[in-house]
C-alpha cells in the first residue's frame, strides 16, 4: 500500500484523527452517582478549604491571589 | 493497492461525526408508556409490572440517593400518595442507584409507604428517555404517558396533584357513563 500525502493532507489527516478522539458516550443523568460523591468534590471539606485559602491568601495577598488583594499579616 | 486521501479522510470524518451524533432523546409523552417489570427494592423476589397497574393513574418517579431534589420530593410525594384514593392512583418510584447501600440509607431517612423498584442498570430510565434527575411521569388509566416533570421544586407538587386529580376525575366520569 502506497500513500502519498502532501503537508496539507497530513495536517488534515491528523486533525481528523484527533477529532475522532472527541467521540464519547455521554454520561446519562442516572449515571452521575459517582460524580455526585462527597470525595469527588473540588473541596471535599469546606472548612479545611477555607482555612487553607485563608493561609494562602495571607501569604500571597500582595499578588491578589484568590480574587482579592489583602494584607499579609494573616490576622483578618 | 493505492489508498486515496479522500477515502481515508472520510473514515476519520465518520469517527469525528460520531462525537456529536448522540441519538436524540425521543419523548414518550403522548405515547403508551414503555412496558417494564422490575424487582421491588429491598425485596428482589417481588416484581412489579407497569402493566399490572392499568386502570389506575400512575405517578412514576425516577430517583437516586445522591439526587438532592429527591430529598424534597419524597416527603411531598408521600403526602400525595396518602391523600389520593388508592383504587384510582398509584405512586411508583424507581431507584437508579448502581449500589444498594445509598438508597437503603436514603429510605431510612425518608421513609415512604409507596413502592420503590430497583433499576440499577438504568434500562427503564433509558426507555423513558430521562434527561435529568429526578424525573417523574404521569401515566393515565390507559397506560398513556400524559406528562413529564424533570427536576423537582416543592411548588411543583401542586401542578402534579392537579393533573392527577383531573385524570382521576376524567376516568371516574367515563366509568360512570359506561355503567349507565
Amino acid at each position: 500500500m502506497r500513500i502519498n500525502f502532501g503537508a496539507a493532507g497530513r495536517l488534515i489527516l491528523v486533525t481528523a484523527a484527533l477529532l475522532g478522539g472527541c467521540a464519547t458516550t455521554p454520561v446519562q443523568p442516572w449515571e452521575r452517582g459517582r460524580l455526585a460523591r462527597w470525595d469527588m468534590r473540588w473541596d471535599p471539606d469546606p472548612l479545611q478549604a477555607a482555612m487553607r485559602e485563608h493561609a494562602h491568601f495571607s501569604k500571597e495577598g500582595s499578588t491578589g491571589e484568590i480574587g482579592a488583594a489583602g494584607g499579609g499579616c494573616g490576622c483578618n | 493497492m493505492r489508498t486515496s486521501l479522500p477515502r481515508i479522510l472520510s473514515i476519520f470524518v465518520m469517527f469525528a461525526a460520531s462525537a456529536g451524533a448522540h441519538a436524540a432523546v425521543e419523548t414518550v409523552v403522548g405515547k403508551p408508556a414503555p412496558a417494564f417489570e422490575l424487582p421491588v427494592f429491598g425485596s428482589e423476589s417481588r416484581h412489579v409490572a407497569l402493566e399490572s397497574l392499568r386502570g389506575k393513574v400512575v405517578l412514576l418517579d425516577f430517583w437516586a440517593s445522591w439526587c438532592g431534589p429527591c430529598r424534597q420530593s419524597f416527603p411531598l410525594y408521600e403526602k400525595l400518595h396518602g391523600e389520593l384514593p388508592a383504587q384510582d392512583f398509584t405512586l411508583l418510584a424507581i431507584n437508579l442507584d448502581e449500589m444498594a447501600d445509598g438508597p437503603a440509607a436514603f429510605l431510612y431517612e425518608h421513609p415512604v409507604s409507596y413502592t420503590s423498584l430497583a433499576d440499577p442498570a438504568g434500562d427503564v430510565a433509558r426507555k423513558f428517555g430521562l434527561i435529568g434527575m429526578p424525573t417523574s411521569f404521569v401515566i393515565d388509566r390507559d397506560g398513556v404517558v400524559r406528562s413529564r416533570h424533570t427536576g423537582f421544586k416543592p411548588q411543583d407538587i401542586d401542578a402534579v396533584r392537579g393533573e392527577i386529580r383531573e385524570l382521576i376525575a376524567a376516568g371516574t366520569e367515563g366509568r360512570q357513563a359506561d355503567a349507565n
